[in-house]
């Protein structure tokens, strides 16, 4: 008896030696387009840094894209930004915001693999990478908040199974 | 749920085998499908290796804050009393959210006023699936860490990113 009970845990180990490379997997063929990009929340160069905290207090995000006319990204205005060059500069609000945020910053396209931003984001420190068409025009921004969720959904059984404190357990089993 | 010893029928859930009394309790552990769950279900915060906390006291100015973060080239201060007991984190959402204003300047104001009381932390021991899940549900960065409710450091989710994509290139290779 004890027997076919350990057989039925070896049988298990060999499952998951089958299935170990699922998220590795996943992180290479699916694409960023599936984890549906936020949009854009676009800034002027010209505009100040008052109208970007204000669009993104608005907005609740932690970055906006700072925009030439309508498609042309030109830079990046983040938290870190008014941290470092905004209020630890001692910089007034009313300057404009060309002047304080991220130039040229690291991008993505809708088609590359999910691995690929994660690696950005970890390497680079990066919480937000805007995801650009073939042509450079922004369509959205990616931010490391959805890669949280998209690794959480990852594990639905394991993740969404947790107690809301791991060190208390019912008295009494739960249940109808 | 059938029992492996003696082929019963239970009710699903049963602890124990209605018919050998068997123990039935490790038939429905969860099993891990690869090392990047099993990881989440076994592995601890300790796993992480928590960063020493940056901390400043209630009084300290928001200025002051500003250039420690600045100094240390991190997001979120923790915001301890004399005893060392966490009263609240001050990060860049809240310079973000609170700070920052264009008619009046807080830099001078103390950093216990924009701060986000009564964080939500995270022990040493718990696993790595319960911060994953904390950081998902309640969009946090940052989480201190306690060991016997005293604080001992902090995570970011860049560390349990650095975790899980560290598990996933040992298998491609």
């Amino acid at each position: 008896m004890a027997f076919e009970r350990e057989n039925g845990l070896e049988e298990r180990a060999v499952e998951a030696t089958l299935f170990m490379a699922e998220l590795a997997r996943n992180l290479k063929t699916e694409s960023v387009s599936r984890l549906h990009p936020t949009p854009p929340w676009r800034i002027a160069p010209e505009q100040s840094v008052a109208e970007a905290v204000a669009l993104m207090r608005e907005q609740r995000v932690g970055c906006v894209l700072v925009c030439q006319g309508e498609d042309e990204l030109v830079g990046l205005f983040t938290e870190r930004d008014l941290l470092r060059r905004v209020l630890a500069a001692g910089l007034p609000l009313s300057v404009p915001v060309a002047m304080c945020m991220t130039r040229d910053p690291v991008v993505i396209h809708p088609k590359d693999p999910i691995g690929a931003a994660v690696r950005l984001m970890e390497e680079g420190g990066y919480r937000h990478l805007p995801v650009v068409d073939a042509d450079g025009r922004p369509l959205g921004v990616l931010s490391v908040k959805r890669i949280v969720h998209y690794l959480a959904e990852h594990f639905p059984s394991t993740i969404y199974n947790q107690p809301p404190d791991p060190n208390v357990v019912p008295r009494n089993p739960e249940g109808a | 749920m059938i029992c492996p010893h003696c082929s019963y029928d239970n009710l699903p859930g049963s602890e124990h085998c209605e018919n050998c009394l068997a123990d039935l309790t490790q038939l429905d552990q969860p099993v891990a499908q690869d090392r990047v769950e099993r990881s989440l279900m076994e592995d601890t915060v300790s796993q992480l290796q928590p960063r020493q906390a940056i901390t400043l006291r209630p009084a300290a100015t928001v200025k002051q804050a500003i250039e420690v973060m600045l100094r240390h080239d991190i997001g979120a201060v923790l915001i301890v009393d004399d005893t060392g007991k966490l009263l609240g984190i001050f990060s860049e959402r809240d310079l973000l959210t609170k700070v920052a204003d264009p008619v009046v300047d807080h830099t001078a104001r103390l950093v216990s006023d924009f701060m986000t009381p009564q964080p939500t932390t995270v022990r040493l021991t718990d696993t790595l699936a319960f911060v994953l899940h904390q950081m998902d549900v309640g969009g946090y960065r940052h989480l201190p860490v306690l060991q016997d409710g005293r604080l001992l450091g902090m995570i970011s989710v860049r560390d349990m990113l650095r975790h899980m994509t560290c598990l996933c290139k040992t298998y491609s290779k």
